[in-house]
């Protein structure tokens, strides 16, 4: 369990395991597949000050064991976002924490907003990758001055080594590393180039090596997220000195494996007992093998091309 | 909706191109309508990453049928995760004695299914295949079907008179072929008919769909009243009426 506590209230992350913005929804859409109350929070698509619409063109790229997606970040605004699902909020049984993005100003007005309403647990700050320390400092200072929610600060991947320690001082109450990195990839559809932000088993790696770097030098407790798609996964973050770990388009490719995730750190120990082997730590009746029992296949043709005749 | 295993307990190839896999799925999924679809894994690795889309064709009294590219290899017994019952059923009214389906490039597997309900109350149905849909194999589709073949849409012969004589008009077309396509079909229902009433002419939008939900917000679908709703759970059938196709195609343009 993870327990982020600000001047007016505790956020309780038990389990330490998390719905990550842009995988789950606004309100717990996966709520109809999924028991979702076996999180510790769910954090919303991001939202904006004022509306946003979806991207046009292509959205959806396949990838090698992944995905590109850029939908745009398409919500209605935070004022019609909250009349939408204030109601669902109140219900739901996990803290929900609203993952905001936009300018300086944006991010004060909507947390200054949310502070004031009952059923955020906390606010998710969504850090643009071209902003500087500087910049990110005071974004977050910003944001700080309006809300004693818990703050949390989302930062971009390849960026995140730099800019920790300034959202760090601006007064986030803990770190969340990383979003997923953004890429370009051709669309198989259309033959055009399209960027959005990259999604996969790959990129665990990437991410565990920062919180490996950071943790010991930062203060706050870290998130962490990206490519956990196994409670394996999830336990080398926690191993690299993350506290609670967000989960994301596994939800797409295997939405079993979030129950499964969570339910592997509902209280018992949240990293190997030392010189234990792999196959002697299962706790809670997680998945015996690595992957799953289906029967593999010939690996068809990843990419579908139209059209299909 | 549900997350379960099926077992591909037949697979039968229909044509060069086309096969059809017979899943024994426990009963919540067999409970489903014209339109609706799964999202499918069948490999134990995550290449590829996202879920395919099934669409069933038929359904046993045990199993559902659904149809597949010969392109893609299955076994016999190979156990398949399936996501679903996804999207809404064909709006099919009970009043439309006179279909027009028209698949454009694409297979016209996703009729399928409905024709089956729509010909059981002897309702007429035609269907156009364009493009390379007329690849398509005729001994695959219902005996009771009339089937017309273009080489392209303007070369649809009586084209104005099928359209004109539609009760209900569903029409077909991958991305990024449907904004377009979709778009020309109403311009000329609205010609031959001089108005296109609401639950005339459906469209079906067909966008990779990640998680089949309605979380991930990728295959949004832009309406006339602004609303921006999802093809996964609102569609993939969407009132043409209702889609704003105009600012929709502006915006692919420029995209």
């Amino acid at each position: 369990m993870l327990e982020i506590t600000t001047g007016k209230m505790t956020l309780r992350l038990s389990p330490p395991v998390m719905g990550a913005s842009g995988a789950f929804g606004f309100a717990g859409e996966y709520g109809k597949l999924i028991d979702l109350s076996t999180l510790g929070a769910l954090v919303t698509n991001p939202i904006s000050l004022r509306a946003r619409r979806a991207a046009t063109g292509a959205r959806v790229v396949p990838l090698d064991s992944g995905v590109l997606i850029h939908t745009g970040l398409p919500n209605g605004g935070i004022y019609k976002m909250h009349r939408q699902y204030a109601a669902k909020w109140r219900a739901s049984p996990i803290p929900v924490i609203v993952h905001l993005i936009g300018t300086p100003e944006d991010l004060a007005e909507c947390a200054a907003f949310l502070d004031q309403q009952a059923e955020i647990a906390a606010i998710e700050l969504g850090i643009n990758d071209a902003l500087t320390a500087r910049e990110v400092r005071a974004m977050v200072a910003r944001v700080r001055a309006q809300t004693q929610l818990p703050l949390l600060a989302k930062l971009p991947l390849y960026q995140a080594v730099n800019l920790a320690a300034a959202a760090a001082d601006g007064g986030a109450n803990a770190l969340v590393i990383a979003a997923p990195p953004r890429g370009t990839a051709r669309d198989p559809l259309s033959g055009q180039l399209v960027g959005g932000r990259v999604y996969g088993p790959w990129l665990k790696p990437l991410a565990v090596r920062i919180v490996g770097q950071l943790a010991p030098r930062l203060s706050i407790p870290i998130i962490g997220c990206g490519g956990i798609h196994h409670p394996d996964d999830a336990r080398d973050f926690f191993e690299a000195g993350a506290r609670a770990v967000q989960l994301d388009s596994v939800v797409w490719a295997r939405p079993e494996m979030v129950i499964a995730i969570a339910k592997a750190f509902s209280g018992g120990e949240l990293t190997r007992a030392a010189g234990a082997l792999a196959d002697e730590w299962r706790p809670l009746g997680e998945p015996a093998e690595r992957r799953t029992t289906l029967i593999p296949a010939p690996p068809p043709p990843h990419v579908p091309s139209p059209p299909e005749i | 909706m549900h997350q379960r295993q099926a077992v591909i307990e037949r697979i039968r190839r229909v044509s060069a191109g086309v096969q059809r896999l017979e899943l024994a799925v426990e009963p919540p999924q067999r409970a489903l309508s014209g339109g609706q679809f799964f999202l499918a894994r069948t490999t134990a690795t995550y290449d590829p990453y996202l879920r395919e889309a099934w669409l069933p064709v038929a359904l046993n009294d045990k199993t559902i049928v659904v149809e597949r590219p010969t392109r893609y290899q299955y076994l016999p017994n190979q156990v398949v995760d399936l996501l679903g019952p996804l999207g809404k059923p064909f709006p099919l009214r009970n009043s439309a004695r006179a279909l027009l389906l028209i698949a454009y490039e694409a297979a016209p597997s996703i009729f399928l299914l409905m024709l089956q309900s729509a010909l059981a109350r002897n309702s007429a149905a035609t269907l156009v295949l364009i493009g390379q849909a007329q690849q398509y194999p005729l001994e695959a589709l219902p005996s009771a079907l009339e089937v017309i073949r273009a080489e392209h849409y303007e070369t649809w012969a009586e084209r104005a008179q099928h359209i004109a004589w539609a009760d209900q008009i569903f029409a077909v077309a991958p991305p990024p072929y449907d904004l377009p396509a979709y778009m020309r079909l109403l311009e000329d229902a609205q010609r031959v008919r001089h108005a296109v009433s609401a639950e005339l002419l459906y469209g079906i939008f067909q966008p990779p769909m990640p998680c089949g939900i309605g979380a991930c917000q990728a295959c949004l679908v832009r309406l006339q009243n602004g609303d921006e709703v999802p093809a996964c759970t609102e569609g993939m059938a969407f009132d043409l009426t209702r889609v704003n196709l105009l600012q929709s195609l502006a915006d692919s343009a420029g995209a």
